[in-house]
């Protein structure tokens, strides 16, 4: 690849859109923007003839010996082996000084940037496991829209300064301990980015933010693997990196919807709010919260944006039916069916051969984020923002249907998500008789504690609960974030009767389950012989919360799950 | 100060003759630029500590004020002489040109020798100043710094009797205050920090990273210190660095080719800022004769001490290897050795230019204290750099497209930017 050039202090030259500032490692998001921009000088071109104007947009990197150099001069290591609380960091952080050698080169960024600007993470270790630590890291929009340059200037390096503390938070710490790198020191390098979008009054986000995958570890009914995935949210990609509800197909079948159990279902299960730039009234001055500069906003208030133009169909109650598009009235529902099944845009040839060159160039299955911008009546602009490589497991493990029916089988799947086969002896489930809709978030900090104690101890378990694991809504299940849950190394979904059977696609929760190589098994209530909770409940108890019970079997058991078949099961050890 | 048996204030408007030729000045603006436009003697009397009354002589010059109230240090000096004040106070009209903020030039000065006077007689010495100037200083007139053998005490006395006299706070009065009490962040680390920030460009211009470099600097002041510092920070070795002994009278250079260390050479000066010969050897330093720093195989110099150093005598034993010279000082570099210098290749960064970083800092200090408002370290350092580079990058654009030296080039650009405001105010 291309040597980096230094800031020129020219953020948006076509000629270079990508630097760095400050020596050091690049981290992982920021390699992976180094090669969305190697793939779009070969290939740019021919992208840009099916229908998108595609560009990596402007980004300055700021390169990991700042980070190095900011600890040290501000004797933030030993204040860090204290073990201050999160706040403590953050605060001590966003007192301290940058080097003096950066800070020139962010005055000169916020002197000339009048358009928000994207503050992430790009770790190192994210880079050495090959994998992203998505949703770990701190991430902050900042909206370099005010007037004064020395507001804008703080507002970066406020935004600096959350990235970097974000590294040592403990739900970072937490991830990071349930990795091969567990004890060894993050460095972070910071990526600030300009935000494709438009701007409707006081507030900024692009019509249509996506993941796309060249292969789906997790398939939609009746798609092979290779078909891959694409998921797509309106907003800021915010909703599907906290694993909010957003739309998934696979390419090869735009048109599919997925396997919604009912009208409402699909009404309850898509989503119905987005993210975007406050770029109005400044907001309450919080420099320690990562959506200081966000709105959510609900879908009335887009369509008055005019950004549902293409995202949205409406649910005619008389028929029954959706219609894409908005030219009646209704209940609106993000199915993007304008897209997917009129093809008033040419997204999904766009998509494939975007996916098709990056596979080509990275050598392997590739996942690809990007960020839609879609004037009326001007050039759609696609903001190309990552592609890295995905990991696949290639185990061969063969369930049958007959080892499902097994004496042995704890658990028995016909909806498993991964591939390979998990040895161990800890288990954590949510009790079936204390468990209440209502009480999912309680039950969430109650398996963190015991998460932390396992992690701690190095002992990976199985968990086991009830409705969507990471789900945003506390209704459709159990709302733990990634970290709350790292230790666990298979996962197990009894399904709740109102839920549809098929997960949640394209969360990062979900990506976080592929990267992790976590086994995923769903369970449906009406499944045969689904899970043995008499059993469970007979193993020795180690330790218990009011809704959750952890137990170690004597002998180890062994999860498998066949990645071909889909199907996956607990097995105990033979009597 | 001047170059023995030459009158710096002579040297200064020949300078300006110079320019002004290039610039086809006309002949009221070069009459008017050649001379100060207020000239303030005056004298003293201080009640010293014996009880006796003494008369000091006391010194103002605004030399032009068309883009800002005039801004230039106060010296205490017992070879003060009216001329090294004008000619200090155009300077500093130059140099606050050159980085475009808006003020003018002035420079003042008290013929003493606070070596043998008391902290109460400078005291009374300070506060006898500012009643003698007090109607003709101020934060929209004339803003006076610390400058030699004067410093951050000496500007709260003054400041404290101006704001008596005037009846009220105007922290904006004067510069080089202690953070606490007014000052600004930023402002110790300014003019080292300056004069690396022109380094880098400069570098970049040249095609050099700073981690293929290594400097070789005179003094081992505030500047200098701060000048290492950032130098090393951007990945640059500082391998020499000379510093004047007290005690023997004379300056030595230090020598550790695998690179200095200004904390551990720090941690072995005396109270004058004099490096112990015996430690640094035990750190493994050569201590070698005071010139040896100008004759180092080194990308850079950065003469940070005195005026006058680098001369027609010694600019032969500049090596080779040397790309760059950043003048941290004021005048290190006498017209004789410009000569040698660009016959020799070399990039030079001139004074007025590399050192601007006090004056920009002094100058967001006033700001500063005028709003009553600080700022973080942070921001103060992000805008001293954002100046400072565009600052070089005019002066570098402009010696490239009119083949001019980078002394010329800046010279060009303060004295057309001070030519233009007494234009445009109707003055000539």
């Amino acid at each position: 690849m291309r040597e980096v050039a230094p800031y020129a202090r020219r953020f948006f030259d076509p000629a270079q859109r990508l630097s760095r500032i400050g020596g050091g490692e690049l981290g992982g998001k920021a390699q992976g923007l180094r090669q969305a921009s190697e793939v779009l000088a070969e290939h740019g071109a021919e992208l840009r003839a099916l229908g998108f104007e595609v560009d990596v947009p402007s980004l300055v990197i700021l390169g990991t010996d700042f980070f190095d150099a900011f600890l040290e001069r501000n004797g933030l290591l030993e204040f860090l082996a204290e073990e201050p609380s999160d706040v403590e960091i953050a605060q001590a952080f966003h007192r301290a000084a940058l080097p003096a050698e950066m800070v020139g080169d962010l005055r000169a960024l916020s002197d000339e940037v009048h358009v928000p600007l994207a503050v992430r993470s790009s770790s190192l270790l994210e880079d050495a496991l090959g994998q992203p630590f998505a949703g770990v890291y701190g991430t902050k929009m900042v909206p370099a829209n005010q007037s004064s340059a020395d507001v804008r200037f703080r507002s970066l390096v406020d935004a600096v300064k959350f990235v970097w503390a974000s590294t040592f938070s403990s739900g970072a710490r937490a991830y990071l301990a349930a990795t091969p790198h567990r004890g060894e020191r993050e460095r972070m390098a910071v990526i600030v980015q300009e935000v494709v979008g438009r701007r409707h009054g006081e507030r900024f986000y692009p019509d249509i933010s996506g993941v796309a995958r060249s292969y789906n570890f997790y398939p939609l009914a009746g798609a092979r693997p290779e078909e891959g995935v694409v998921s797509l949210a309106s907003g800021l990609g915010k909703t599907i990196v906290d694993g909010g509800l957003c739309w998934s197909f696979a390419p090869t079948r735009p048109r599919a919807v997925p396997p919604f159990g009912s009208v409402g279902d699909l009404l309850r299960n898509t989503q119905t709010r987005l993210w975007a730039v406050n770029v109005g009234t400044p907001p309450a001055y919080d420099p320690m919260a990562e959506a200081e500069y966000l709105l959510e906003i609900d879908l009335a208030a887009a369509e008055l944006d005019g950004t549902l133009r293409y995202a949205a169909s409406t649910f005619d109650p008389g028929s029954e039916r959706l219609w894409p598009g908005l030219g009646r009235a209704g209940p609106r529902v993000l199915d993007f069916a304008p897209l997917l099944v009129h093809g008033e845009l040419p997204l999904v040839g766009f998509l494939t051969a975007l996916l098709r060159r990056c596979e080509a160039a990275l050598g392997a299955p590739i996942e690809v984020e990007f960020a839609l911008a879609l004037p009326p009546g001007g050039a759609p602009r696609c903001g190309f923002l990552q592609v890295r490589p995905l990991l696949l497991s290639r185990e061969t493990v063969e369930v049958g249907d007959a080892d499902l029916q097994s004496p042995a089988a704890v658990v028995a799947s016909r909806t498993a998500l991964g591939n390979g086969r998990r040895e161990l002896a800890d288990v954590v489930y949510v009790e079936p008789e204390a468990f209440e809709g209502r009480l999912t978030p309680e039950i969430a900090l109650e398996i963190e504690r015991l998460n932390r104690d396992l992690v701690a101890a190095g002992r990976p378990y199985l968990l086991i609960g009830f409705g969507r694991w990471g789900s945003s809504e506390p209704w459709l299940g159990i709302p733990v974030r990634w970290d709350q849950i790292a230790g666990a190394r298979a996962i197990v979904e009894a399904t709740l009767p109102q839920m549809s059977p098929e997960p949640s696609q394209g969360s990062h929760f979900f990506h976080n389950l592929s990267s992790f190589a976590v086994l995923y098994l769903s369970v449906p209530p009406e499944a045969r012989p689904g899970i043995d909770w008499a059993w469970l409940a007979r193993q020795p108890e180690v330790a218990r919360t009011a809704h959750v019970r952890h137990v170690r079997c004597a002998s180890p058991l062994s999860i498998e799950v066949d990645g071909r078949t889909r199907r996956g099961r607990v097995r105990r050890a033979e009597a | 100060m001047a170059v023995k048996g030459v009158n710096p204030f002579e040297m200064a408007q020949a300078q300006f003759d110079k320019v002004a030729a290039l610039l086809e000045l006309d002949a009221a603006t070069r009459e008017l630029l050649r001379f100060p436009m207020r000239e303030f003697t005056f004298a003293v009397p201080v009640r010293m500590d014996d009880g006796q009354v003494r008369i000091f002589r006391g010194f103002r010059v605004h030399h032009n004020d068309a883009r800002g109230p005039a801004k230039g240090g106060i010296r205490f000096h017992p070879q003060e002489t009216l001329d090294t004040v004008r000619a200090l106070a155009m300077w500093m009209t130059w140099k606050c040109a050159v980085v475009d903020i808006p003020l003018g030039g002035g420079k003042g000065g008290v013929i003493c020798d606070p070596h043998h006077l008391s902290q109460r007689e400078q005291e009374r010495i300070c506060r006898g100043w500012v009643r003698q100037m007090a109607k003709n200083v101020g934060p929209v007139v004339d803003v006076p710094a610390p400058d030699v053998m004067t410093t951050g005490q000496h500007m709260l006395w003054m400041l404290d009797e101006y704001e008596a006299i005037h009846g009220g706070h105007y922290p904006g009065f004067i510069t080089g205050k202690p953070v606490s009490l007014g000052g600004s962040q930023g402002r110790t680390e300014a003019t080292g920090y300056g004069v690396v920030f022109t380094i880098r460009e400069a570098l970049r211009q040249l095609g050099l990273k700073p981690e293929n470099t290594r400097a070789s600097v005179q003094g081992f002041g505030n500047v200098a210190q701060y000048a290492i510092r950032l130098y090393r920070q951007i990945g640059g070795a500082v391998v020499c660095v000379s510093s004047w002994d007290n005690n023997d009278q004379v300056a030595y250079s230090f020598r550790k080719t695998s690179g200095i260390d200004p904390d551990e050479l720090l941690s072995i000066t005396d109270r004058f800022g004099g490096i112990d010969k015996a430690k640094a050897r035990d750190l493994g330093y050569e201590v070698l004769p005071g010139d040896a720093w100008l004759e180092q195989p080194v990308e850079i110099l950065i003469p940070a001490a005195m005026e006058n150093q680098i001369r027609g005598d010694n600019a032969g034993t500049i090596q080779s290897t040397v790309k760059l010279i950043a003048e941290g000082a004021n005048g290190p570099t006498t017209p004789e050795a410009d000569t040698i210098i660009q016959e020799k290749g070399i990039f030079q960064i001139p004074d007025f230019l590399a050192n601007a970083g006090g004056v920009t800092c002094s100058y967001f200090e006033q700001v500063q204290s005028n709003m009553n408002l600080f700022w973080e370290k942070d921001e103060v350092l992000g805008k001293l750099d954002v100046t400072m580079t565009a600052a070089f990058q005019a002066v570098a654009d402009l010696a490239r497209k009119r083949k001019l030296s980078m002394r010329d080039a800046a010279y060009v650009i303060s004295i057309s930017r001070v030519a233009q405001a007494c234009h445009d105010r109707g003055w000539v």
